[in-house]
């Protein structure tokens, strides 16, 4: 992992939509720093961190395993 | 007043039956058997999750396995553990853990720990992988045989037999010991080093971890261990053709079963072995004036299967009592008891806490126990366990991404619950201790009503009480190293044991 520098996604470059936000210039000095040779940009890499945390799979899984109980218990005639 | 000092031993693949007081005919482990008298002993430990990687959040930070999620690995940074609460109250504390890869600083679990040894640098394993010629006459002979043989079941079956006989006979013709062929070290290798940070610690209470991997696969326990067991028929060629054989995946279980006997002969002179050492361990503590003031616990992290329900080693694809059910005992504690029913690990680190005087951390989700257990009041809580199906490597993002595979047990009834299947199976363990026959869906539907609704709770409690914080941190630290900024050695010699000793932990 981390042989080639991750660029923006596809699916990003298309979006004509994009928000400025306000970071410490020092933090993003210190992160330029940090992903030479792993992202193209601050922008790849900050779009990267916060794909991850917005795509929580897992959640909806815990949901639905939450719903299938609830039909159990249904069917037995308890809920 | 002083406090007292705490040892944690963790041994990996322990099966509860091994010890003569679960009922076990081979003498393995004669020093515990001798230990539980003076314990209080927990007839039915489970853990909270199974394998190793899905484990020990319950046995270190008394959180569920999936209660950050199913993202995150280990335990999280910053993440409370009986380790740091320890720390805290001025405990000089050490670890040594034989190299089991997903029990190392990696995923968190050196937090707390002043000294932390996870023997992952020990050096490459001396044996070799057989080299099998891929070009030249031999190969196409070779591969002109597979073609043929594949024409029907029964040639098929018979090439790969006489392949695996002749791989095995290429393999032997260089000489290993059992020593040489071991992925890790051996239980007396790990006790020496805790021995040594013993010696070498200031006069205050201390808390020391060791993880022993000695009835892990490959089974190659050490030479003294199989004859003290009078196991004699067994040398290392035969422990490592047995080894093969079991690793297999083109076998059917009946073949299996040919070899099982011996195979088992071969873990349970590892799980004698860990005896043996936990016994110099404890000669050593009393020695050193360490043993009266010390509470000496010893459990294991999962149990393992020799096809008792079809299935090998420990892999998440059931959550059987060979698997969830592992030794408990606890020395030093008063009064000395047999405690009854399902006792959940997700209890056992504030449980400890409490019996040190130590505050437990908020962020646990056992209970602490030990008042109620010192004035002998029953307790009879339901007990969860879960992992996400057929996740045999946690590293593997699609992996761990599965469904949840889910038991509840209280009492003698224990429900299990597959949702990639949608279905649940409940077992009466009094009746049916091998959870060979679920009850019909009509039997006992207050009881599996019952046992579903802890279920529901415990999958709300999950979505809704999920620290946010130690998720994100946890999963920012796996980014981390994804992209490289810890350093490569360390990575790579996990991802080497990994290898070696097979995934599922």
């Amino acid at each position: 992992m981390g042989t080639s520098a991750r660029q923006l996604p596809a699916e990003v470059t298309l979006v004509s939509d994009f928000r400025s936000v306000r970071l410490p210039e020092e933090l993003c000095q210190q992160a330029e720093h940090w992903l030479k040779g792993r992202f193209d940009s601050l922008e790849a890499l900050i779009t990267f961190a916060l794909q991850e945390i917005v795509n929580d799979d897992a959640c909806k899984l815990d949901e639905q395993e939450e719903e299938m109980v609830q039909q159990r218990l249904r069917d037995l005639g308890y809920i | 007043m002083q406090r007292r000092s705490l040892v944690l031993v963790t041994v990996d693949c322990l099966r509860a039956d091994r010890l003569a007081f679960e009922g076990y005919s081979r003498p393995l482990m004669p020093f515990l058997n001798k230990l539980a008298a003076d314990s209080v002993v927990f007839s039915h430990a489970v853990v909270a999750g199974a394998p190793t990687y899905f484990s020990f959040p319950a046995i270190m930070a008394s959180r569920f396995p999936l209660g950050l999620g199913r993202e995150v690995l280990g335990i999280a940074p910053g993440e409370p553990t009986i380790a740091t609460a320890l720390r805290e109250a001025g405990y000089e504390s050490a670890a040594f853990v034989a190299g089991n890869p997903y029990l190392t600083s990696r995923f968190g679990y050196d937090q707390g720990f002043e000294h932390f040894s996870d023997f992952l640098d020990a050096g490459p394993p001396t044996a070799t992988n057989v080299n099998v010629p891929v070009n030249g006459r031999f190969a196409r002979l070779n591969h002109w045989l597979e073609r043929l043989s594949s024409y029907t079941k029964l040639t098929a079956a018979t090439y790969d037999e006489m392949y695996f006989r002749y791989c095995q006979w290429r393999s032997s013709r260089e000489y290993l010991s059992l020593d040489q062929l071991r992925r890790y070290p051996a239980a007396d290798v790990v006790v020496d080093a805790a021995c040594a940070w013993l010696k070498e610690r200031v006069d205050q209470p201390f808390f020391l971890w060791i993880h022993l991997m000695d009835p892990h696969h490959p089974y190659y326990p050490p030479e003294e261990a199989l004859q003290s067991l009078g196991i004699s028929h067994i040398d290392s060629r035969r422990a490592r053709f047995l080894n093969s054989f079991w690793n297999r995946g083109d076998v059917s279980a009946a073949r299996l079963q040919r070899y099982k006997r011996e195979v088992m002969a071969l873990y349970d002179a590892g799980v004698h072995w860990v005896d043996q050492q936990l016994l110099r361990l404890v000669d050593f503590l009393k020695v050193h004036q360490l043993w009266v003031d010390t509470v000496f616990v010893v459990t294991g992290d999962h149990g393992e299967e020799f096809l008792e329900h079809g299935n090998r080693y420990h892999s998440p694809i059931a959550l059987t009592e060979q698997l969830i059910h592992v030794p408990l005992l606890i020395r030093g504690l008063t009064p000395t008891r047999v405690v009854p029913g399902p006792f959940s690990l997700i209890h056992l680190a504030p449980t400890l806490l409490e019996s040190l005087g130590v505050n437990v951390p908020s962020s646990f989700k056992g209970r602490a126990l030990w008042k109620d257990f010192s004035q002998g009041k029953q307790v009879d809580l339901p007990s969860i366990v879960e992992c996400v199906e057929s996740c045999n490597n946690q590293l593997s993002v699609s992996d761990r991404k599965g469904n949840r595979l889910m038991a509840v047990l209280e009492g003698d009834y224990k429900l299990v619950l597959r949702f990639r299947e949608e279905n649940d199976h409940l077992y009466d363990l009094k009746n049916d201790p091998e959870e060979m026959y679920p009850l019909p869906h009509s039997a006992q539907a207050k009881d599996r009503a019952r046992l579903l609704q802890y279920a529901r709770q415990h999958l709300r409690h999950t979505r809704e009480d999920r620290d946010g914080m130690l998720e994100l941190r946890s999963r920012f630290r796996e980014i981390h190293q994804r992209f490289g900024l810890k350093s490569a050695p360390v990575e790579a010699s996990e991802d080497r044991k990994i290898a070696e000793i097979g995934e599922h932990g």
